[in-house]
């Protein structure tokens, strides 16, 4: 290597770095805002409403046909083994701790992860977010936290319906696509989770939700360069989430294995 | 009639002693590109400085850095008896409330009606009610001579009402520090006027202190040249001496010239003479 790209390596290592840092630094400003005068409770509502009721169409239908082609695909390779009747506990099981939290979470990065940068950048290159600070509010308190509340809230919702939803559709598709019973579907789906699928499905949406409003709004408050820097900073904010949301998973079902034990 | 005294005692009390606003040896460089270089000056009470200089010499960076949203490498910046360079960003958003800016395009909320704009600041400091929220605003819109427009949003301004109701947003709180970043910048001769009769009226009923920053020679002539005359309710011609403004000239990253409209006309200088024409 020569000591030029050795250089170059030094430069790029620090400089990202220094966006977690920043990184780092806008999460932990977001947070402690909400201990802090003044409380924006009518922004966070709004947020609630936007993020939230807004993604719960794109939820529902993401996680409606994931549970039917969940049950589409294991009925089939569970017939080969003469353990059809098991399809709701498989699909119960997927959807609960992985499928549900996962999907849904891509799916509210990529409308609102999107959405925070283009809105909060858009902010940045016409001044406003000087103007505000400039008439003396402090834009991560008025802007990243009630998105990072709202956000972590909603997100956690989400899932739930993501999961009731991606199991109505595996039911739907078992009993009309494959014959089994209504009953023998659900008791299996029922009985199949305890309470660490429970602790699995519920913690993961919690962050997953704070990762989408932290990258959405970070990629969104550096956005420089009028509206091309706008348009990059959305791309990004996408991007950025999806991969963390996919790598935070494993971290956290790692984690949680080793707390709570291992699953069936 | 917007009065400048009404809430500000501390702060008043701080700032009267001395200068206003003070700038001591201020550098700051972005990249390792110097922009200011040890840039020092003054403004008293009801003083307004014009600040005139190339492209990118720094000019809108003094407005940044009087109100805290930049900070020098070295040298210190005091606003109203505050060193705001050295100020925690917590208690810079209390010393902004008695500072207002108006943005070179605005920067009016999208999201917000003119009159939610104009009471922003209002409804941020939780002590006033909806009915003195509303008086404030009308206030502030009239003396634009806007009010009309109170439930209009900004996508259906013209660029001269935004800069008014930018005007009027950053009165709204009656700040002893006005900040304009080019107020007529992109607006029509008529139009630029009118704003630049906006400010002048500011500066002599209110006694503002203000930082000016333009391209356009005509609205500096016109701010050392005229008076608001408070019985006619309009412009007047008045000698230079009476108008309270003064001329600071950025010529690469330091100050080239300070003084006031005679002093600025009559410069021997080749560079403030080039500048001039």
């Amino acid at each position: 290597m020569t000591p030029e790209a050795e250089f170059n390596l030094g430069g790029v290592v620090k400089e990202q770095l220094l966006e977690l840092q920043e990184f780092t630094l806008l999460l932990w400003r977001g947070f402690r805002n909400i201990f802090q005068r003044p409380f924006y409770f009518d922004d966070t509502l709004r947020q609630m409403d936007v993020i939230g009721v807004g993604s719960l169409p794109i939820v529902i239908l993401t996680g409606f046909f994931t549970g039917a082609v969940m049950a589409l695909q294991l009925s089939a390779t569970l017939a080969a083994y003469g353990q059809v009747e098991r399809t709701g506990e498989l699909v119960a099981i997927s959807l609960v701790r992985e499928l549900g939290p996962v999907l849904a979470s891509l799916m509210v990065a990529g409308r609102n992860a999107s959405g925070m940068a283009s809105e909060l950048g858009s902010m940045v290159v016409t001044e406003q977010i000087d103007a505000m600070r400039a008439l003396g509010t402090d834009p991560i308190k008025k802007l990243v936290t009630p998105r990072l509340v709202a956000t972590l809230i909603m997100n956690f919702f989400l899932a739930i319906i993501a999961d009731i939803f991606g199991v109505i559709g595996g039911w739907i598709y078992a009993v009309l696509g494959i014959g089994l019973d209504s009953r023998q579907f659900w008791s299996s789906a029922f009985y199949a989770l305890d309470f660490r699928d429970l602790v699995q499905g519920l913690t993961k949406p919690v962050v997953f939700g704070i990762i989408v409003a932290a990258v959405g709004c970070y990629f969104g408050l550096r956005a420089r360069g009028g509206t091309e820097g706008v348009g990059r900073a959305t791309t990004q904010a996408v991007v950025a989430a999806s991969l963390l949301i996919i790598m935070s998973d494993f971290v956290i079902s790692r984690v949680l294995i080793t707390f709570i034990g291992q699953l069936h | 009639m917007l009065s400048s005294t009404s809430g500000h005692d501390s702060l008043e009390s701080a700032g009267a002693a001395g200068p206003v606003l003070r700038f001591e040896n201020v550098h700051l460089a972005f990249d390792g590109l110097a922009v200011l270089r040890g840039v020092s000056f003054i403004a008293r009470r009801g003083e307004t400085k014009v600040l005139l200089g190339e492209a990118a010499s720094g000019k809108t960076l003094l407005l940044k850095l009087a109100l805290g949203l930049q900070r020098p490498d070295s040298g210190a910046v005091w606003v109203l008896g505050q060193p705001v360079s050295d100020l925690p960003e917590s208690r810079l958003f209390a010393l902004r409330r008695h500072i207002g800016m108006v943005f070179q395009e605005s920067a009016l909320f999208d999201s917000l009606s003119v009159r939610e704009n104009v009471a922003y600041r209002l409804r941020e400091e939780h002590e006033l009610t909806e009915d003195t929220i509303e008086q404030r605003v009308r206030r502030a819109l009239s003396f634009v001579e806007l009010e009309e427009a109170i439930d209009k949003m900004p996508g259906e301004l013209s660029g001269g009402m935004k800069r008014r109701v930018a005007i009027a947003r950053a009165l709204s709180s009656e700040p002893e520090v006005m900040l304009y970043d080019s107020p007529t910048g992109g607006l029509d001769p008529i139009t630029s006027t009118t704003i630049m009769e906006l400010i002048i009226k500011l500066r002599d009923e209110n006694n503002v202190t203000s930082l000016l920053v333009t391209h356009r020679l005509q609205d500096a002539y016109l701010l050392a040249t005229h008076v608001w005359d408070t019985q006619n309710r309009r412009l007047r011609a008045a000698a230079p001496e009476r108008s309270h403004t003064s001329f600071l000239l950025l010529r690469e990253g330091k100050v080239w010239f300070d003084g006031d409209g005679h002093q600025l006309m009559n410069s021997g200088d080749d560079y403030v003479k080039t500048f001039m024409e």
